[in-house]
């Protein structure tokens, strides 16, 4: 199945007729020593591309910016304020439905866009025909053998984000400059100070316990989880949509 | 020295970059021959080349996808943003990068062209509006903006065999992405240059005045012009920003 994406013209994107668009949110912001500015960017970009092919969606180019001020002004940090990165949002949703496309599947690519959540049931519980989806991409790696050995542990730049990074973005992670540490606090802690406050290495988990291997399978699994997830929520809503109707014409 | 998103954060720190750019890309329908993401692959080109040339440590962001592009909503592949997203888009990033002490920041907006105006810019018209604000709420920043071909609109009525008529998918952008991206290029194109207006588009969706979503002379559009070009945006481009930031230091009085 072939997607579509920004490589294709208009008039190739409407032959194909995508019924699913894949947006991904990313940040750019510090992540330690060891892995690059652009980590959430380009792990969203890289899961969002793999969803779209093996669906056969209409691929919109992943945000490379959102909610990173939690990193405060660690040097190549930006962010967007939370009322902005909902209007990017509403604004991308309103132009995929005034194309047709009713079915999105949002990645989010970094922890902290925790305007999300809100946003999204606004604009479902608004629009009965958008079908707006944001997978946990969880649904596979719970039910399967843990992955990581201090997933749990991890809030930033640790063995997770790590190991994805030497999946496909090896020549720009540097292992040896990798630092651990988790503070004794939990990570409610971010909405109370800095991370630079909390993290002087900006780390929070175990890097060191990262690998190509783990990476990999996890890459593998979480973009299966999100295609899986998705699907299984458009098919519940699906049957809704019927439902509905089905009350609408007897009554 | 470039710095961008494959650095560390102390590679930043430690390179104490004195200037930002912010590049503004655009997915809207280009023709139907051009790629949605036209204006993005030109400027991941341009920018990179600009912030080499700048002659200073630069923190090159990456390329905006989306600008405001509500003259083709509705056409298969178009993301808009509204004026307002966009002018918080640009603060946002702009008081962020001001946060950690750049204070010289240029948002390169979409591509412009032989026909643009260095004083309001032909795409994503809000930007000059997101930019004055900056340097009013903000006295200790230099925020500029620039359109790149537009900077070079001189070299292109040379480079050009239509250039004033040149506004959407025309001689311009197909000559860009015949040198950036061959195979990206389909050959249907048409040439086309409505009876009308550009503010026309202030009143009715871009493919009211032009059907099939070109705006000028594809036809005429050549590789070797769409070197040229390039060549001449990312000179001129340099030369403004270098320019204006030294006439600035000096009409504001800065140490």
């Amino acid at each position: 199945m072939r997607f579509t994406n920004y490589c294709n013209t208009s008039s190739q994107i409407r032959e194909r007729n995508p019924e699913i668009a894949v947006f991904g949110i990313g940040a750019i912001e510090q992540h330690s020593y060891h892995l690059p500015l652009g980590t959430d960017w380009l792990a969203v970009a890289e899961i969002t591309r793999r969803v779209a092919e093996k669906l056969g969606a209409f691929l919109v180019p992943a945000l490379p910016f959102s909610m990173s001020e939690c990193h405060g002004p660690m040097p190549g940090t930006v962010w967007l304020k939370p009322k902005t990165l909902a209007a990017v949002i509403t604004d991308v949703v309103n132009s995929l439905q005034a194309q047709g496309i009713n079915r999105i599947i949002l990645v989010n690519g970094h922890g902290g866009n925790f305007v999300l959540e809100a946003m999204i049931r606004e604009l479902n519980l608004a629009r009965p025909s958008l079908q707006l989806v944001m997978p946990s991409g969880e649904l596979v790696i719970s039910v399967e053998e843990p992955i990581f050995e201090t997933g749990h542990l991890e809030v930033h730049a640790g063995e997770g984000e790590t190991s994805f990074h030497l999946a496909f973005n090896a020549e720009h992670v540097k292992t040896d400059k990798s630092v651990d540490y988790v503070p004794p606090v939990g990570r409610e802690f971010l909405d109370y100070a800095y991370m630079s406050f909390i993290s002087e290495s900006g780390v929070w988990g175990c890097p060191s316990r990262a690998t190509v291997a783990k990476g990999e399978t996890a890459l593998d699994a979480e973009v299966r989880s999100i295609c899986q997830e998705a699907e299984l929520v458009f098919k519940f809503l699906d049957e809704q949509s019927a439902s509905r109707a089905a009350a609408t014409t007897r009554s | 020295m470039v710095f961008d998103y494959q650095n560390t954060f102390d590679e930043v720190r430690d390179g104490k970059p004195t200037v930002a750019i912010l590049p503004i890309g655009a997915t809207e329908r280009e023709g139907d021959h051009l790629p949605v993401g036209a204006s993005t692959l030109v400027l991941e080109t341009v920018s990179r080349q600009i912030a080499e040339g700048l002659g200073e440590p630069t923190y090159l962001l990456p390329v905006m996808p989306f600008g405001t592009s509500g003259s083709f909503v509705g056409s298969a592949g178009t993301i808009s943003l509204s004026w307002s997203t966009l002018m918080d888009v640009i603060t946002d990033l702009v008081e962020s990068l001001a946060r950690q002490g750049i204070t010289r920041i240029v948002v390169i907006d979409s591509l412009g062209g032989a026909g643009g105006s260095m004083i309001r810019p032909g795409e994503n018209y809000i930007v000059k509006t997101a930019v004055r604000q900056m340097n009013y709420d903000h006295p200790e920043l230099d925020v500029l903006w620039v359109q790149p071909f537009t900077a070079a609109a001189r070299d292109l009525k040379v480079i050009m065999d239509f250039p004033k008529d040149d506004a959407h998918a025309g001689e311009l952008t197909t000559s860009l992405l015949m040198h950036l991206a061959p195979d990206l290029v389909q050959s249907n194109a048409q040439d086309h240059v409505p009876p009308i207006g550009k503010t026309a588009l202030d009143w009715v969706p871009f493919a009211a005045l032009c059907p099939d979503g070109v705006w000028g002379h594809p036809s005429r559009a050549t590789a070797d012009k769409g070197k040229l070009a390039i060549a001449a945006a990312v000179k001129q481009t340099i030369a403004y920003i270098q320019e204006s930031f030294a006439y600035l230091s000096q009409a504001k009085q800065r140490a």
